[in-house]
């Protein structure tokens, strides 16, 4: 009886001492998905090139905090589907490049590049609001055709979600990272003409109405 | 023995049926100008999500848009989503119009304008408000027995789901009126062994609430505008 006492002692320590390694390992992984929908607006007759760094497309949050939960989010699948929503709307064409300067058979009216400052996020438990809350601090920079610099501003994108019965954090979080992937696309597309050096060379180019 | 199962189940009926009862609601509506929506035309409910600390409920809105295709007056909704997506991004947190002169400007653009009279839209209800848990209070508590886990004790707490609704004709770019409601309930949570959630249904009593108020509101019967 003592035998299978000491057994059954044993074989708690060993379940508990798996399960406090387990936990101590757990890191939460969130690939961001979703759709986005095509801007309605005015497009401008502009022969834009993209650049995306690696580091953007492969953008990936990793919490190293010891005081919060472990987080892995990736983003750069996401943001990258986002740009290539925004960008043909507001442009008549829009092709991707490797390299910012001079392109050999195409003539470039504008080069585009975003990148990613800054990113933060908040779990309801961190806050007193029962909210899942996302920021993201874009640098946005556009050159001219020649590959000199014409403006460069900070867009900061915010999306958040309420807490739900039997909705997942990852789902929440997914949801509040769409949101604000949204909202960069409606400040690019809705403030690119204002940005007052693009607006000048807007000008200067006769491409405002 | 049987007896005695078969009066402790009734007491949990009756106990859970009195308790999961306790939601108040109050309704309150203010028009400004008459409003009936014809045949073939359509509303939209749409959530507004600008608040800093707090955010309409998507599923709130759905639970609206769903009640109105139902019922005596079923009316034609289009789902928040798809008219949101559409007509992106000027319809998003940060960018949708917060005055109904706003519109005005929004339909400058004749692509949004193409949109809306796609749908053929008369009336935009925009809801503002939310959730939330107003009070909490006892404790239940769970370990491990030899018969498994098991808690005791009891929790109770109350929650308050307030919204307004502002009916914007899309037409005249008019305020027609104000749509509010405001649900009071208290859930409780007994647990002997195991807990038993006595849940008030806060929030889907608001939202037919404010759904039944806003049928009334676009019936022409109800025609009457309060000057």
């Amino acid at each position: 009886m003592a035998t299978i006492k000491q057994h059954i002692k044993q074989l708690l320590k060993l379940a508990s001492t798996l399960l406090l390694l387990g936990c101590l390992s757990c890191t939460s992984t969130l690939q961001v998905e979703g759709d986005f929908p095509r801007p309605v607006i005015h497009q401008l007759p502009l022969q834009v090139a993209v650049h995306y760094q690696d580091d953007f497309r492969r953008y990936r949050y990793v919490e190293k905090s010891e005081k919060r939960s472990k987080w892995e989010i990736n983003i750069g699948n996401a943001q990258v589907a986002l740009f290539d929503t925004v960008l043909p709307a507001m442009f008549e064409n829009v092709v991707q490049v490797s390299n910012i300067g001079p392109q050999e058979n195409a003539d470039i009216d504008l080069f585009f590049e975003p990148y990613v400052e800054e990113f933060q996020y908040n779990m309801p438990r961190e806050t007193k609001v029962n909210m899942f809350e996302v920021w993201i601090k874009y640098n946005m920079k556009v050159y001219d055709g020649q590959g000199l610099l014409i403006a460069d501003w900070i867009l900061t994108a915010y999306g958040k979600t309420p807490t739900a019965f039997m909705k997942s954090e990852e789902n929440a979080l997914n949801e509040a990272m769409i949101i604000a992937l949204r909202d960069v696309g409606a400040g690019l597309s809705l403030k690119f003409s204002h940005i007052p050096e693009i607006n000048s060379w807007l000008n200067k180019h006769g491409q405002l109405q | 023995m049987k007896n005695l199962f078969k009066q402790t189940s009734t007491l949990y009926l009756l106990l859970t049926l009195a308790l999961s009862a306790c939601t108040s609601v109050t309704i309150d509506q203010v028009k400004h100008v008459p409003s009936e929506l014809k045949d073939g035309e359509s509303i939209v409910v749409i959530g507004r999500r600008s608040g800093n600390d707090y955010e309409t409920e998507p599923e709130l809105i759905s639970c609206i848009g769903k009640t109105l295709l139902k019922g005596n007056n079923p009316m034609n909704v289009i789902p928040e989503q798809e008219f949101v997506d559409r007509l992106y991004p000027w319809f998003e947190a940060r960018t949708a119009p917060v005055h109904v002169w706003d519109l005005q400007r929004l339909l400058s653009f004749d692509d949004i304008a193409q949109i809306i009279d796609e749908y053929n839209v008369h009336y935009i209800v925009w809801i503002d408000g939310v959730t939330e848990k107003t009070r909490g209070g006892g404790s239940i508590s769970c370990g491990l027995s030899p018969a498994g886990v098991s808690c005791f004790g009891f929790g109770t707490w109350d929650e308050k789901a307030e919204y307004e609704a502002s009916v914007w004709d899309y037409r005249t770019k008019k305020l027609v009126g104000k749509v509010s409601s405001v649900a009071d309930g208290t859930s409780y949570m007994p647990a002997i062994v195991i807990p038993i959630p006595l849940l008030a249904q806060v929030q889907s009593q608001a939202c037919s609430a404010m759904a039944n108020q806003l049928q009334s509101f676009f019936s022409s019967s109800q025609n009457q505008a309060n000057e």
